[in-house]
């Protein structure tokens, strides 16, 4: 086999030095239906200006489409039409005194983005502004360098900085989505992708049942459960080093799991049908138990500063949700309403948790304060499930089959506004799990 | 149609201390495709080929149980034992099987050599992990039936699918009912 490799890795030097390598700088995007939101602001995203390189305008594209899509799932924006811009891009500056606010006031633009592009091989060099355009201001501008695969990362990060320079607050698109799909005929699998839904990528490949994906704190890591030894276990993927390790701690069958922010693991096993939740290191030795009361104790949501998790129990006889520290101790009970309250996910900010209650019909999401005030129902059409916070807490992402089949969907945490579809609807979508930013 | 992004070069699957190279192929493709770029963040070549994955495994690595139907279209089929069912988020054998258990271990004692697997189902309404944790229990309770009845636990072991593998899809009362379930997968 070495042998084999040493060969082909000869042919390839011989291929590589024969064929030069263009690198497209293309994104595909899966098909996505965003209406506008009510009272979203006006923005005009214009071409950017080729400094040389990009004659083609291939990486302008690439960005431009990106970021129009990022813009819009937002729901603060609504992008004008670009076929209606009266300035040409290549023919006008992109700075403040190179070109007309007229030209934009005149399309009852808010804001505007403009820039330029300078490629040289596989360096990519953008830099991208942001005018507010009545009162004819710069309001922000960022310098983005990488080779080609890195273009629709930086739209990501420049939309995140967008909505940082108009609403005060960072935007969430740098980060990633984890879910299960039995799209193409398969059986259930996980996939991440962006929130956008670009870079689709399959994390498994058996034809099992995969569930539960749960990021760590960087991305770098993913948890999930399998059935792929025919037995249920839990599964860390590094997806940077392409590792796998099996979490096998002998506490009985795997049931589900979560990282915290610093990878270590919080596992749901049973044995004798008992379900208890245990904090693992990284590699899967048990540090402690964490819970010992009732016979179901599952999905835990670790709150992002590491000191405290969600999780269900049906302790008091029915299954409810509960806070503990990571330390261990006293569980306090946060739901008392509803007969089937179950899958949290803590906010960002750790005071609210986000969980489905079983209604007539079906079930839906529901937001509490963490002390078990407040608790607001947000969805209302179809049956939704397994809600999960976008790490600048603006954001929901769930599944449900309102729309035929089971899909996931974007909505804003603060009023259940639902924005659009995030998967395609190829198959039943299900168990989403938002990253944190990827870029840190 | 989203192409699926390949990764650079297969994948390593460690278990238990060992590391061992998953799908070779997967390696050779990957160079193949890969090799000629440091970086193949969103190489989307080939597609049709096979996505990257972790742990390849072929089909009917579990004999008869319901997830070997799943693979093969066959979820339901029966053995000699016959299941046993359950109410809505409960795991307590209801008085009407208590003859269907004591069949089962009937058949368990004069076939001496026969191990069982028990099988917890789940109707499909509520999240996926509560469900497991709750066919755990279903398993469970007809494991400890079954031991008051004389069955060594040698001979039995359990496994939970939660919702996964339903026998019906309808959003009815029947078909949930038919699906709240433990099912007895015997083997030699």
């Amino acid at each position: 086999m070495v042998g084999v490799m040493k060969r082909i890795m000869a042919i390839l030097a011989l291929a590589c030095s024969m064929i030069p390598v263009t690198v497209h700088a293309q994104e595909s995007l899966p098909q996505m239906t965003i209406s506008s939101a009510p009272r979203a602001q006006p923005i005009a995203v214009s071409a950017l200006k080729d400094l040389g390189g990009d004659a083609g305008h291939e990486v302008s594209a690439t960005f431009g489409k990106v970021l129009t899509r990022d813009l819009t799932l937002s729901s603060f924006f609504r992008i004008i039409d670009p076929s209606s811009y009266i300035e040409d891009a290549q023919n006008s500056g992109f700075d403040i005194g190179q070109f007309n606010f007229s030209d934009w006031t005149s399309l009852g633009a808010d804001y505007l983005v403009k820039g330029s592009v300078t490629r040289d091989g596989d360096k990519i060099a953008i830099e991208a502004l942001l005018f507010d355009v009545p009162q004819q201001r710069r309001m922000m501008g960022k310098k983005f360098t990488g080779d080609p695969h890195d273009v629709g990362e930086m739209a990501r990060r420049f939309a995140d900085a967008i909505l940082l320079a108009a609403t005060g607050k960072r935007g969430p698109f740098d980060s990633k989505l984890a879910f299960v799909s039995t799209r193409g005929d398969r059986f259930k699998e996980i996939y991440t992708s962006w929130l956008d839904g670009g870079t689709l990528f399959r994390v498994t490949d058996n034809p099992t049942i995969n569930l539960f994906p749960n990021f760590n704190h960087s991305g770098s890591h993913l948890i999930y459960l399998s059935y792929k030894s025919y037995s249920p276990e839990l599964y860390v993927v590094d997806l940077e080093r392409q590792l796998e390790t099996r979490i096998n701690p002998g506490l009985g069958q795997a049931v589900g799991g979560a990282l915290t922010p610093d990878g270590q693991i919080i596992g749901a096993f049973q044995r004798g049908g008992r379900t208890n939740l245990y904090l693992l290191t990284p590699s899967g030795a048990v540090t402690h138990q964490l819970t010992d009361s009732g016979p179901i104790n599952v999905s835990p949501s670790v709150c992002p500063d590491g000191g405290e998790f969600v999780f269900t129990s049906d302790r008091s006889g029915t299954p409810q949700i509960y806070t503990e520290s990571l330390d261990g101790g006293e569980a306090h009970r946060v739901t008392y309403k509803g007969s089937y309250n179950t899958a949290p996910s803590f906010s960002p900010d750790c005071k609210h948790i986000a969980y489905e209650s079983r209604e007539p019909g079906g079930f839906q999401i529901y937001v509490i304060g963490v002390d078990g005030s407040g608790a607001e129902q947000l969805t209302q059409s179809g049956s939704n499930e397994a809600p999960s916070w976008s790490p600048d807490g603006r954001y929901i992402a769930f599944s449900s089959n309102r729309g035929g089949g089971t899909r996931i969907y974007l909505m804003r945490a603060r009023d259940g506004y639902v924005i659009a579809p995030l998967t395609e609807g190829q198959g039943n979508d299900s168990n989403p799990a938002w990253s944190w930013w990827m870029g840190g | 149609m989203t192409r699926i992004q390949r990764g650079r070069g297969g994948w390593v699957v460690e278990v238990g201390g060992l590391t061992r190279v998953a799908g070779i192929a997967l390696v050779i493709v990957g160079l193949v495709l890969g090799g000629c770029s440091s970086k193949q963040k969103n190489a989307g070549a080939g597609a049709g080929g096979p996505g990257n994955g972790v742990g390849e495994n072929g089909l009917g690595g579990a004999g008869g149980s319901s997830l070997a139907g799943l693979q093969h279209g066959t979820v339901g089929a029966n053995g000699p034992l016959s299941d046993i069912h359950f109410g809505y988020n409960d795991a307590t054998i209801q008085p009407q099987d208590n003859e269907v258990l004591k069949s089962n271990a009937d058949y368990l004692s004069k076939n001496a050599t026969v191990r069982v697997q028990i099988e917890g189902h789940c109707d499909d309404r509520g999240s996926e992990e509560y469900n497991i944790a709750l066919g755990a229990r279903r398993a469970q309770a007809a494991k400890d039936y079954l031991s008051t009845l004389g069955i060594s636990g040698d001979r039995m072991s359990t496994i939970s699918y939660g919702k996964e593998l339903p026998l019906c899809t309808e959003e009815t009362d029947d078909c949930w009912a038919q699906n709240r379930r433990d099912h007895f997968v015997v083997s030699q």
